[in-house]
């Protein structure tokens, strides 16, 4: 499994990611949505976003999503199938 | 602007491929790409749609003419926003890169998609544009080029690390489905067993009474 950006995050970015394959792979693709690791995920963003403060990636982020929305347009459910509102020149 | 497509088929379904992508890094081809992170994800309730937004970290080695225009750092800092449709069972991913944005940009959109005349295998599919800036004057062409070529280099690696990854989880899945058949005879011979025992008890308790 791939490390994190921040080297104290990576122990729970890799709990995390084994979590998240289970569930993708046993659940989402099985047609259950439900979530199942939102616990280690908040855990691991928590370091994870410190680690960027730090490094000064933030704000660098921010700049990109400004500039490309994800999802694509302010609607987020309206986005259905396939229509990519994204391009915007 | 310089333009890079390639199509590829990879010889495992859908939900196979897709599983892989997650795991794809680290593997021995892509060196270069030294941490993946998650910064944001989602299931939008509507469409079902998976929604993923990653930072990759990449060290890369440049000619000192290029390090030079780029801001000296071999560090770069890629984000990938990724939608994931089960029921079309199609995967975007688009990328740009974060760092050095003001002097170029590189914008690629990679597709997974189920090869329609053959379920088992799935379609590839990558397109990117380079594009460096104006402050790069007389040697945007030569820095298109560069990055071009080095883009060409890592697309053709990337798939092979890929194709090691997915190789990989196929193995692991074959051993995992051989021990589970190995506990599944386990656990009915145990069962057996205790059942045996379990009527044995029953017939002496009966006797006893």
């Amino acid at each position: 499994m791939s490390s994190s950006i921040g080297e104290k995050c990576t122990q729970i970015k890799q709990e995390y990611d084994g979590c998240f394959n289970s569930w993708y792979s046993e659940k989402f693709l099985k047609g259950d949505a439900s979530p199942q690791c939102d616990d280690l995920f908040f855990k691991y963003k928590e370091c994870l976003l410190k680690t960027l403060e730090e490094k000064k990636l933030d704000t660098l982020l921010a700049d990109a999503r400004k500039d490309n929305p994800f999802p694509a347009s302010s609607s987020t459910s309206s986005a259905s199938s396939s229509s990519e509102p994204n391009k915007k020149n | 602007m310089k333009f890079f497509e390639t199509t590829h088929k990879f010889e495992h379904n859908w939900a196979q491929v897709t599983a892989g992508n997650w795991m794809k890094y680290p593997n021995e081809q892509c060196p270069h790409v030294i941490a993946v992170d998650v910064l944001e994800r989602s299931v939008d309730p509507e469409t079902g749609v998976l929604r993923t937004e990653r930072l990759l970290t990449c060290n890369q080695n440049a000619p000192a003419l290029v390090l030079k225009f780029l801001g000296g750092s071999t560090l770069s800092y890629v984000r990938e926003t990724s939608e994931l449709d089960p029921k079309t069972k199609r995967l975007t991913m688009k990328t740009q890169n974060l760092s050095m944005c003001n002097v170029l940009t590189i914008n690629e959109t990679v597709t997974y998609t189920v090869n329609p005349q053959d379920e088992s295998t799935t379609m590839f599919r990558q397109e990117a544009e380079i594009v460096a800036g104006s402050s790069l004057s007389r040697f945007s062409s030569y820095i298109e080029d560069f990055c071009l070529t080095r883009f060409r280099d890592n697309a053709a690696v990337g798939r092979k690390g890929f194709e090691t990854v997915l190789e990989k989880l196929k193995v692991a899945r074959q051993e995992a489905h051989q021990q589970l058949e190995k506990a599944h005879s386990q656990i009915e011979k145990a069962t057996s067993q205790i059942e045996k025992a379990a009527a044995s008890a029953t017939a002496t308790a009966a006797a006893a009474l």
